[in-house]
């Protein structure tokens, strides 16, 4: 039997491993875990040089008891993700300590493995991934070390070695993650990554949007399947509110009409005003894919009219996406919008009502009457608009996010006291006096613009460009879409936020703080990059579902069928091995002959052949010219030249049998070949 | 393992065709086997569990990590196939030894292209033992062979093995070298010396009587000489390895002949035989041996005792 110990130019690569694979849960879980791997660390050190005794196992009892417990004192219980997995982590570092013969050694090392994958659950970033690569390349030299034992070798050799063999596997695991099919789950096991981000809430109270402009986290991503649209037309609807308590929009349903007349979800019978939708002309669009961040709500964004092509949501009357549950991680979806379809839809007299329907006579009375006044003046709707918008341009309204406090009655106040607000404001006074002068309105919140990558992938969305706008019922044109604030501050929907900030003294601060996100300098232009690196991350890697592949593997295949991929996935691993086997062992393929031997055999053969005797194979350079000689007597003086000049070059220490000198040699040949016929 | 016996023989004939004995061998594809370790199949489970948990958490991460697995796993055969591929085993020396005790055969292991690291030699039945052979170089193992009977013992069927680099796969390979060991008949004691020449033909060899060897002379130590005969006091004073010469001694040339065993069996007349090589060297006489086809010139020293054990342990077929 063969009694392995785990050799000694192994440890310090172990020790690492250990402290690398666990390092993303050092960092998230709890302190103790850190403590207890350092623990670990200097008890195994101290027993390595003999201090003391490897703990036996009462002590490792000891331990895992008190892990055990700590784990229930830090998280309630010791299963579900967060429990589960740092409970893992403990056992990893644990076990070093019983770590003697190679198979324990084993046993570190594929735990090391889960312990890579738990840290992929929680972060799933391109540097997370590098990362765990790296922990790879260390447990593999780890596996390299263990399976060594010889004593002389250097520790480096292992991480050469193994650095080698996972340069040559990733080409391979390229392969397998484009052709192997994505399976659908064999049961569901959702990990939420927890962390609410900041985002849109289900209702527009004042100030709720200014604090999302003071966000740069990113929202969602766009990418086009050609033009954009300008950036006035970048208008990213996520819900309308249609209920207004006097402070408050809210988003309601018609009285009287039920969930499944409202939303088109994929499967349920489909609702009339779908089916008008779906057969109405519907001119060109804009064909793009949006890849959100979770928000843990379940709308989506999107220019208006939306038809989804990929992903899971449906359509609802008011022409927003909805998906099917909570966004709890990073959602991909892509639609075409059809600006020309808002035309189709129809206002039914419920749906009137509530566009109509104002909070009691308390609140803004002076705006009420000044937009009656405005009706009995204009001969039409859109006339009203005009007026409305022309009130905005014409009297002193600010933009700024820094608005005083409205504390009675927020639509008089701000129409003729303070006129110092944003979108939300001018959205929601907006929409007040339209429905006061008879014109069905609502609000509209999402985002507006987005900053398109320089490297041209992609529209980046971020929580400052959240905007709230108005939509009011045109007879004939449906629902058109008007943005008081463009009137107040032109530069906020055509530059962004930033822009229509930069000549407000009030906002010097917040707009220092956004200003660190410009695109200016190197630390803009590594952002773009990042950012760039981030969303092709999203889309080919995270985002590569069956779908995707379906896509991708039909234009690399032609068709797709399951015999077409098995075929190709044979054909690139056996493609990339076999070039692996040529680098690898081609050189033990029997003898490699040397320049100077391949003159002499050519010769050799040629002779042979010509003069149909087999030659001895032992013969010299002097015999063979004998013998050439011997059967054409007119070659005889090249041939013995050709035999001086070869042996001088083996055996001439003066001579170098160099490039020339083969050359040479080589022409000697030809033109004895000249005179064999 | 122990496959039933007509399988077994069925296979070791197989194996025996396929890997004739020879007494150089470069191992390559025609030679090599390979197959998953049992580590190598609990690696490619941990795999599968990583492939079903990315599945089903619809991580794409962790279903390359999986991936990744499964590739270190594919060029880990290339790899641990060429540890093995290309080495070259060939006879090294032989140390014959009596029947019933231990002799042992050399096996030189070379390389020429590139390194093999940790290669396991093994007989069956015997404790492996671990070598690496480094590109362009040759080095030898000594291999303990038991000996059970008098005779030529030819090198069992030799296991070459390695999981270098990652313990993932087993490459072996069964090598059988053309090579053999000597047993040299074990010595049995006799009181009468099957001598014939000399003056005491009859008597027991001559014992304690080195003194009346008459001293002649030295001349330079060659190899093979005997040590017993080497001028140490003068290799002391720095007059360097002298071998001290004798006259002729007193009792004469012996000649041990096996005619001189008439009636007793093959294996005892020579185990006779070499006791009395063995004694007769101990003592310094010169001896000679004949056997039927082989005859030996009286001499003495370690050279010529070992061609005498020699030709004791190869008969019938000297050669």
């Amino acid at each position: 039997m063969r009694v392995y110990q785990v050799p000694t130019h192994t440890r310090l690569w172990l020790v690492i491993t250990i402290i690398a694979c666990s390092l993303p849960q050092l960092i998230r879980g709890p302190a103790w875990q850190a403590g207890l791997v350092i623990l670990v660390m200097v008890i195994r050190a101290l027993a390595d040089r003999q201090r003391i005794r490897l703990p036996g196992k009462m002590v490792r009892g000891v331990l895992m008891a008190s892990v055990v417990g700590l784990t229930w004192f830090s998280f309630g219980r010791i299963y579900g993700p967060d429990a589960g997995v740092a409970l893992l982590v403990s056992l990893f570092s644990l076990k070093y300590l019983e770590v003697v013969r190679q198979r324990d050694a084993y046993v570190v090392i594929v735990l090391g493995y889960f312990v890579c994958a738990t840290a992929l659950l929680f972060e799933r970033g391109p540097g997370m991934f590098g990362y765990v690569l790296l922990c790879m390349l260390l447990l593999t030299a780890c596996l390299v070390g263990i399976n060594h034992s010889d004593t002389g070798v250097r520790p480096l050799a292992h991480l050469r070695r193994a650095g080698a063999l996972t340069l040559q596997a990733l080409p391979v695991m390229l392969v397998l993650f484009v052709l192997v099919p994505r399976v659908a789950p064999l049961w569901n096991m959702r990990i939420d990554s927890g962390q609410a981000r900041t985002g849109m809430s289900d209702s527009m109270a004042p100030g709720e949007i200014s604090e999302l402009s003071q966000s740069s986290d990113p929202a969602f991503r766009i990418a086009f399947d050609g033009p954009m649209p300008v950036p006035g037309e970048r208008y990213w609807r996520g819900l309308t509110l249609s209920h207004f308590d006097g402070r408050t929009w809210q988003q309601a349903i018609p009285r009287g009409m039920e969930k499944k007349d409202y939303l088109a979800e994929r499967g349920s019978p489909a609702p009339g005003w779908y089916k008008a939708l779906m057969s109405a002309e519907r001119g060109s669009g804009y064909r793009y894919q949006v890849i959100m961040e979770p928000t843990q709500r379940s709308w989506l964004f999107a220019m208006k009219v939306p038809v989804i092509e990929q992903g899971d949501a449906a359509l609802a009357r008011d022409m927003r996406l909805v998906a099917q549950k909570p966004v709890s991680e990073t959602f991909a979806y892509t639609v075409t919008s059809y600006p020309v379809l808002s035309g189709a839809m129809r206002l039914d007299s419920i749906e009137r009502e509530l566009m109509l329907s104002l909070p009691d006579q308390d609140v803004g009375r002076r705006a009420r009457g000044l937009a009656q006044q405005w009706r009995l003046d204009s001969s039409s709707a859109e006339e009203v608009v005009d007026r409305a918008l022309r009130y905005f341009r014409e009297h002193p309204f600010y933009y700024t996010l820094s608005p005083p406090p409205l504390p009675v009655d927020p639509v008089d106040e701000f129409l003729f006291m303070t006129r110092r607000g944003f979108c939300e404001h001018y959205a929601s006074s907006f929409t007040f006096m339209m429905r006061a002068a008879g014109i069905p309105a609502r609000v509209v919140v999402g985002y507006q613009g987005g900053e398109p990558n320089a490297l041209g992938s992609h529209l980046m969305v971020r929580q400052y460009d959240a905007h709230a706008w108005s939509e009011v019922w045109l007879e004939g044109r449906g629902w058109v879409r008007v943005d008081p604030t463009a009137a107040v501050a032109p530069d906020r929907v055509e530059n962004g936020l930033r822009a229509a900030l930069s000549d407000s003294a009030d906002d010097e601060p917040l707009l220092s703080g956004l200003q660190s996100f410009a695109n200016s300098g190197l630390l803009g232009r590594l952002r773009q990059w990042g950012d760039y690196v981030d969303f092709q991350w999203q889309t080919w890697v995270l985002g590569y579902n069956s779908q995707s592949q379906m896509s991708l593997l039909r234009q690399l295949l032609g068709s797709v069928s399951p015999l077409r991929i098995a075929l190709a996935l044979l054909a690139g691993i056996t493609l990339l091995l076999g070039l692996y086997t040529l680098f690898l062992l081609s050189r033990d393929r029997g003898y490699r002959q040397s320049p100077m031997e391949r003159e002499f055999w050519r010769l050799h053969q040629r002779v042979a052949s010509l003069s149909g005797v087999p030659l001895d194979t032992g013969i010299t350079p002097a015999q063979l010219a004998e013998r050439i000689a011997e059967r054409w007597p007119r070659a005889a003086e090249p041939a013995r030249q050709w035999a001086l000049q070869y042996q001088q070059a083996l055996y001439n220490p003066a001579v170098l049998a160099d490039n020339p000198r083969i050359r040479h040699l080589r022409r000697l040949r030809n033109r004895l070949y000249k005179l064999l016929d | 393992m122990r496959l039933p016996a007509p399988i077994q023989r069925y296979y070791q004939a197989w194996l025996a065709r396929r890997l004739p004995r020879a007494p150089l061998v470069v191992l390559n594809q025609r030679r090599i086997f390979i197959f998953p370790t049992g580590y190598g199949f609990f690696y490619l489970a941990v795999g599968s569990l990583l492939f079903i948990g990315g599945i089903n958490y619809e991580n794409n991460l962790v279903l390359s990590l999986s991936f990744l697995l499964a590739s270190l796993f594919l060029v880990a055969i290339l790899h641990t196939y060429r540890n093995l591929s290309g080495l070259g085993l060939r006879n090294g020396g032989s140390e014959s030894g009596y029947a019933g005790e231990r002799g042992s055969l050399g096996v030189t292991l070379f390389s020429e292209h590139h390194d093999h690291h940790c290669i396991w030699l093994e007989w069956e039945g015997q404790p492996a033992q671990q070598i690496s052979v480094p590109a362009g170089t040759e080095s030898t193992l000594w291999m303990n062979l038991a000996l059970p009977k008098r005779g030529k013992v030819l090198a069992p069927r030799m296991k070459v093995e390695s999981v270098f680099p990652l313990g993932l796969l087993r490459t072996w390979s069964y090598v059988s070298l053309d090579h053999c060991c000597l047993a040299w008949p074990s010595p049995q004691v006799s009181q009468e010396c099957p001598a014939e020449g000399g003056s005491e033909t009859t008597q027991a060899a001559p014992t304690g009587k080195a003194g009346n060897d008459e001293f002649r002379g030295l001349r330079g130590y060659v190899a093979g000489d005997s040590l017993r005969r080497i001028d140490w006091k003068g290799y002391a004073r720095g007059a360097g390895l002298n071998t001290k010469l004798f006259e002729e001694p007193a009792g004469g040339r012996l000649w041990l002949t096996w005619d001189a065993l008439e009636g007793i069996g093959t294996e005892q007349r020579l185990s006779i035989l070499c006791y009395w090589v063995l004694a007769l060297d101990q003592h310094q006489n010169p001896y000679g041996l004949k056997l039927p086809g082989m005859t030996l010139v009286p001499d003495t020293g370690d050279t010529h005792r070992l061609r005498a054990l020699d030709a004791l342990a190869a008969y019938p077929e000297f050669g």
